[in-house]
C-alpha cells in the first residue's frame, strides 16, 4: 500500500474548488480560461436555488416517465398473444363451465375499463395483485426473489466494474502496448459472446468435467440449515453464474474507461503533473483516473438500475431462481398480472438510477452548475 | 532481465494458484457432495414446472398433480401393470344395479400422516366439499356435476349416490382424500392459498415438507404409509430450466432422475455407468388439426378456413399422403409409434388399432381420391375446387419453438406437393396460434395432448356439446369444431357403462367415426424418454408394465413409492472438508492479491 503522506504534495484533482493548477473539468469547459475561482465562487452563492431548480426539473421530469411506465404496462402486454387458460388447461381437458369459473376467478371476464382501474389503483397502494401462473400475491413472489437477483447481478455488477476499470486504465494509459490489444480483444470476444452459450459452456467445462462446481440452482436441497453452511452452498453455486455474467459484461466497462483514459492522455495537466517529477504510476492513480471516471458514472448508474431486472439470460441458464427468470416464466405463460408489476418496477429502477446520476452530476461536474 | 524473471516467476505462481485452487475446488465439492447424502437417502428428480397451488382441489399442472398424488391417497388406483382399477385406501366398491349408488369398504387401521386415524367419515367429507362447497364444485364440475350425495354410515364405509351412472369417471377420478380434522378449519376450501402450512397432513406414500419457490419441493417419506414404507427418506423435485444443464446434473450425480429427453441427449446418455436410459411408451400425441369448418353451437359458420377442407374426400387424401413410418423414424429417431385414433397405444384396451381401414401412406390413392371428386390438377401442379378456380393451397401453421414441427412439416409439404396441395408453413408462437385455431383462422395446424386412463375427457373435446357459443375464440373446452350425433351417442353410452369390454368396443367405435371423418389426423404417438441414476436407484415399478414410464405415471406414483437406495451412501461427511477447503482458497486469493500488489510496488519502483 502506498503511504498517505505521498498525496499531500498538492495534489489537486479530488477537490474541485482547489487552487490549483486548474481542474481539467473546468479547463474542458467552455469558459476555459481565467475567472473560474471567481466564477464558481459567485456561482456558489446561488446554489441552494440553482439546485433547487434543478433538481425540481430531474425530479418532475422522472415522475413523469414514471407515469408513462405505468400507464403504458398495460396496454403493452395486452398485445401478447394467447390465453392464460390455455396453461392451466393443457393437461387437461375441461369442460366450458370450468374454463368459465376460472376466467372469472381470475378476473379475465372483467372490463377492460375496470381491470385499467384495479390496476392504476392497485400499483398506486402497493398492492400488484395475484400472479396468474402461481396464483399468490405478487409482491410476495418478487419479494421471494428480489434477494437471489440482488445476489447474482450486483456481485456480478461490483466483479465487472472493477475489472473493467481496472483493465481499462491500463489499457488505455498505454495504448497500443500488447496489454492493450490483448486485453481488449479478449473483452470483445467475451462481449460479443452469447451468453447463454458461455453459459452452457462453464456448466459443461467447469461443472460436468471438472466437478468444481454445481451445475445449476442457487443451493442444493440437503445442506444444513445454519447460515454458515447455507453461505458457503450458495457462494458454491453463486460462482459459475457470476463468472459468466461478468465475462459478458466487464468489456463495457474497459471499452468506456479506456476511452476516457485516451481522451485525458495528452492532456497538459498531466504534462505538468510529470513536469513535476510525478512517477509515471501516480500521474495516472492520481490525476487522470478521477478526471476519466466522470463519463463512465453514468453507465455505472445504469447499471445500478438494471441491477433488479437482473442477467435475464444468465438466470435462465443456471436456473437461478431471481426475477429475470421469472419475468421471462411470464412471457411464455402469458401471466399478465406478473409482466405488468415487473416492468413497471423495473423502469422505476432505471428511471431513479439515471435521477440519482444526474443529482450526484450537480456535485461532480461544474459544468452542470454554470449552465 | 529482472522484469522478465518477474514475469516468469508471476506465471508460475498463478499456475500454482490456479491449480491449488482447483484441487481444494474439487475437494470442497466432494466434500459438499458427501454432506448432501449426509443422513438422508434423497430421490432427486429434475422438474421444470412451477407450482400452481397445493390446494389438491384446485391445482392443474403436472407437478402438483405429482405432488398430490404422493401426499394423499385416492379411494382407487390405477394399476401399475395396465391402468386398471384397483384397491386405494377403499378395499372393495360396489356398483348398485342402477348404477346410481356405488358402496366403498374403507381400508381399517390407516393414518394421516400426524398421526391421527383415517376413516369413512374423511372420506365423506371430501366429496361432501365436491358437492357443497361452491369453489370446490365449480373447478370439478366435470366430476362433481353428477355426484347427488356422500354419506359414512360407519367408520369403514362410504355410500356415493350419483344423478346419472358414471362408473368410469368414480373409478378414475382420482378424487384425493383429505383429513377432516385440518380441512373443517380452513374457511374457505377452495382458495388457492390455504393448505399451505408445511408439511401437509396426508396419508400418502410422501407429505410435501418443504417448498422453494424456483428451487425445490420436498416431499418427506411417510413411514407408516399402510402399503409399506417408501424406500428412500425423501423425494426432492429439483428445478432446471435447461434441458442440457439436467443433463448434466445427472452425470454428476446432482440429480437421480430426467425425463424428455431428446435423441441427442439420449444418445448422449445411453452406455455411460450407473445411467440407465429408458425409453418408454408415453400417453402423448401430436396431430395435425384441420380446420373442417369453424362454427357455434348454433351452426354459425366463422372463420376463414379454406372451402376443400370441409370435404371429407381431401381430408382423407391429405391422410393417405403422409407417411408416419417415415415421420417416427426420422423425427422422433425412431423413439414412438405410427398415430391412429385419440387414445394412444400405452392404453391398450381403449387403444383403436385401425382395422382394416388403417390408412396406408399411398400417394397414387390419394390422387385418385382427388380425381374422383373432381379436384383438377392445374398447369402450375396444383389442383383447384370442382365449382371454381380456387387452388388447394392451405395455410400450415406449426408451432415456432418445435424444432420436431418444422421437419414433420418439410416432409409433409413434399408429400402434399405431389398430389396436387400447396401447403404455406409458417411459425407462430404457441398463443397466438392456439388464438387463430380457436378463431377459426387456419387451415392446417399442429396439436397435442395427454390422455388419462379414462379417455372420456378426451373424446369430449369432439362432442357437440363443447361448440362455442360465440365467435370471440375465447370457448376453448373443443380441439377443432367436430360435432357428429353418431359420435355423441357413442360417447353418451360409453359413459354410463360399466362393463369394460362393452365400454372399449364403443370407445373404438368413436375413434373410427373421428378416423374417417378426418377432422384430425394423428401423426404419432411420441415415447418419453427418461435416464436416471442406477448406480443409486433400484427397483422402481414402471407404468405400464410393458415398456412402461417412471415420471409420467397415473393413478398412482409406483416408481418412486417402490424405488429403493442401492447401497451405502458416503460416510460421515462433515461439512469441516467444505470448510477448510474453502478457508484455504481464500487463502489463496488473499496470498495472490498480496504477491500483485507487492510486484506491482516493486515495477513501480523500477520505474522511478
Amino acid at each position: 500500500m502506498r503511504d498517505r503522506s505521498n498525496s499531500a504534495d498538492g495534489n489537486p484533482d479530488r477537490d474541485l474548488s482547489a487552487e490549483h493548477p486548474p481542474s481539467p473539468l473546468e479547463v474542458e469547459g467552455e469558459e476555459r480560461d481565467d475567472q473560474p475561482r471567481e466564477a464558481s465562487i459567485d456561482q456558489s452563492g446561488r446554489v441552494t436555488t440553482g439546485f433547487g431548480r434543478y433538481l425540481f426539473k430531474h425530479v418532475s421530469g422522472a415522475i413523469v416517465s414514471l407515469l408513462l411506465v405505468l400507464f403504458s404496462s398495460f396496454f403493452i402486454f395486452r398485445l401478447i398473444a394467447g390465453d392464460p387458460i390455455d396453461q392451466l388447461t393443457r393437461e387437461r381437458p375441461v369442460t366450458p363451465e370450468q374454463r368459465e369459473t376460472m376466467r372469472e376467478e381470475m378476473g379475465l371476464n372483467d372490463p377492460l375499463f375496470t381491470q385499467f382501474i384495479d390496476y392504476i389503483t392497485g400499483m398506486l397502494t402497493g398492492d400488484f395483485g395475484i400472479s396468474l401462473q402461481f396464483r399468490r400475491p405478487i409482491l410476495e413472489l418478487i419479494l421471494e426473489r428480489l434477494p437471489a437477483t440482488l445476489l447474482l447481478s450486483g456481485t456480478g455488477l461490483v466483479l465487472a466494474v472493477a475489472l473493467g476499470f481496472l483493465v481499462g486504465t491500463k489499457a488505455g494509459w498505454r495504448q497500443g502496448s500488447r496489454f492493450d490489444r490483448t486485453q481488449v480483444t479478449t473483452g470483445l470476444l467475451l462481449y460479443s459472446a452469447p451468453t447463454f452459450w458461455l453459459g452452457m459452456l462453464a456448466i459443461l467445462v467447469f461443472a460436468r468435467y471438472l466437478g468444481w462446481f454445481p451445475v445449476n440452482g442457487m443451493r442444493s436441497p440437503n445442506t444444513p440449515d445454519d447460515f454458515f453452511s447455507q453461505a458457503l452452498d450458495i457462494g458454491h453455486h453463486l460462482v459459475l453464474p457470476v463468472l459468466t455474467y461478468t465475462a459478458v459484461v466487464y468489456a463495457g466497462y474497459l471499452m468506456v474507461m479506456r476511452s476516457s483514459i485516451l481522451d485525458e492522455v495528452g492532456s497538459d495537466y498531466l504534462t505538468t503533473a510529470r513536469a513535476k517529477g510525478l512517477r509515471d504510476d501516480k500521474v495516472r492513480r492520481k490525476h487522470a483516473i478521477p478526471n476519466a471516471l466522470l463519463p463512465t458514472i453514468t453507465l455505472v448508474f445504469l447499471a445500478i438500475g438494471n441491477i433488479v431486472n437482473g442477467a435475464i439470460v444468465t438466470e435462465t441458464v443456471f436456473s437461478w431462481p431471481g426475477l429475470g427468470r421469472l419475468f421471462v416464466q411470464s412471457i411464455f405463460y402469458p401471466d399478465r398480472p406478473m409482466l405488468q408489476a415487473l416492468f413497471v418496477l423495473f423502469s422505476s429502477a432505471t428511471i431513479i438510477a439515471v435521477l440519482f446520476a444526474e443529482i450526484l452530476y450537480w456535485f461532480i461536474d461544474p459544468r452542470v452548475r454554470k449552465s | 532481465m529482472k522484469t522478465r524473471s518477474m514475469k516468469r516467476r508471476l506465471v508460475a505462481a498463478g499456475a500454482a494458484a490456479v491449480m491449488t485452487a482447483s484441487i481444494l475446488a474439487t475437494t470442497a465439492t466432494q466434500a459438499a457432495a458427501e454432506a448432501d447424502n449426509d443422513d438422508k437417502n434423497s430421490l432427486l428428480v429434475a422438474a421444470g414446472q412451477e407450482v400452481d397451488t397445493f390446494n389438491p382441489f384446485k391445482s392443474r399442472f403436472i407437478i402438483t398433480y405429482n405432488t398430490n398424488l404422493m401426499t394423499y391417497d385416492t379411494l382407487v388406483r390405477a394399476s401399475a401393470v395396465d391402468y386398471e382399477p384397483e384397491p386405494g385406501l377403499a378395499t372393495d366398491w360396489d356398483e348398485s344395479d342402477d348404477g346410481l349408488t356405488w358402496t366403498f369398504s374403507i381400508r381399517e387401521g390407516v393414518e394421516w400422516s400426524d398421526g391421527e386415524p383415517l376413516t369413512a367419515h374423511d372420506v365423506a367429507y371430501t366429496y361432501q366439499l365436491l358437492i357443497e362447497d361452491e369453489g370446490v364444485r365449480s373447478w370439478n364440475i366435470d366430476f362433481a356435476g353428477n355426484l347427488a350425495s356422500a354419506e359414512a354410515p360407519d367408520d369403514t364405509t362410504f355410500v356415493l349416490t350419483l344423478n346419472q351412472p358414471a362408473p368410469a369417471e368414480v373409478l378414475n377420478s382420482g378424487t384425493y382424500i383429505v383429513p377432516k380434522h385440518i380441512w373443517e378449519n380452513y374457511d374457505d376450501p377452495a382458495d388457492d392459498n390455504i393448505n399451505d402450512e408445511l408439511p401437509l397432513v396426508g396419508s400418502g406414500p410422501f407429505q410435501v415438507s418443504e417448498y422453494r419457490t424456483d428451487e425445490f419441493i420436498r416431499l418427506e417419506a411417510n413411514e407408516n404409509y399402510w402399503d409399506g414404507a417408501p424406500g428412500f427418506d425423501e423425494v426432492v423435485y429439483v428445478y432446471y430450466n435447461e434441458p442440457d444443464a439436467a443433463v448434466a446434473a445427472l452425470e454428476t450425480g446432482e440429480v437421480d432422475i430426467v425425463n424428455n429427453l431428446n435423441p441427442a441427449q439420449a444418445a448422449a446418455l445411453e452406455g455411460q455407468d450407473g445411467i440407465t436410459v429408458n425409453n418408454a411408451q408415453n400417453r402423448r400425441w401430436v396431430s395435425l388439426v384441420l380446420n373442417h369448418g369453424a362454427r357455434t353451437a348454433d351452426g354459425d359458420s366463422y372463420g376463414d378456413g379454406h372451402p376443400a377442407l370441409q370435404d371429407q374426400a381431401v381430408r382423407q387424401a391429405l391422410h393417405h399422403a403422409i407417411d408416419k413410418e417415415v415421420l417416427v423414424e426420422t423425427v422422433l429417431d425412431g423413439n414412438g409409434d405410427p398415430g391412429v385414433g385419440i387414445v394412444p397405444r400405452i392404453f391398450e384396451n381403449f387403444h383403436w388399432d385401425g382395422g382394416d381401414e388403417l390408412v396406408q401412406f399411398d400417394l397414387d390413392e390419394a390422387n385418385r381420391i382427388l380425381d374422383e371428386a373432381g379436384y383438377e390438377l392445374g398447369d402450375d401442379g396444383i389442383r383447384t375446387m370442382p365449382d371454381g378456380d380456387e387452388e388447394l393451397s392451405f395455410r400450415f401453421y406449426h408451432h415456432a419453438d418445435s424444432t420436431d414441427y418444422a421437419t414433420v412439416v418439410q416432409f409433409v409439404t413434399e408429400w402434399w406437393a405431389e398430389i396436387g396441395v400447396e401447403a404455406l408453413p409458417e411459425p407462430i408462437e404457441q398463443g397466438s396460434l392456439n388464438d387463430l385455431v380457436y378463431l377459426g383462422e387456419y387451415d392446417v395446424s399442429f396439436s397435442g395432448w395427454g390422455v388419462g386412463p379414462n379417455p372420456t375427457s378426451i373424446l369430449g373435446q369432439h362432442t357437440c356439446d363443447v361448440l362455442p357459443e360465440t365467435t370471440d375464440g375465447s370457448e376453448r373446452s373443443h380441439e377443432n369444431f367436430f360435432c357428429n350425433e353418431d359420435y355423441d351417442q357413442l360417447h353418451r353410452a360409453q359413459q354410463v357403462e360399466s362393463d369394460p369390454d362393452v365400454r372399449a368396443d364403443l370407445i373404438h367405435q368413436q375413434q373410427r367415426i373421428l378416423y374417417e371423418e378426418a377432422p384430425v389426423i394423428w401423426l404419432y404417438y411420441q415415447n418419453v424418454v427418461e435416464a436416471y441414476n442406477s448406480d443409486k436407484i433400484s427397483g422402481m415399478t414402471l407404468q405400464p408394465s410393458e415398456n412402461g414410464m417412471i415420471t409420467g405415471q397415473q393413478g398412482f406414483l409406483w416408481a418412486y413409492h417402490s424405488a429403493t437406495p442401492t447401497g451405502e451412501t458416503a460416510g460421515d461427511g462433515t461439512s469441516t472438508g467444505v470448510l477448510v477447503a474453502i478457508g484455504a482458497a481464500i487463502l489463496v486469493v488473499i496470498a495472490g492479491g498480496a504477491f500483485y500488489l507487492l510486484r506491482r510496488r516493486s515495477t513501480a519502483d523500477e520505474r522511478e
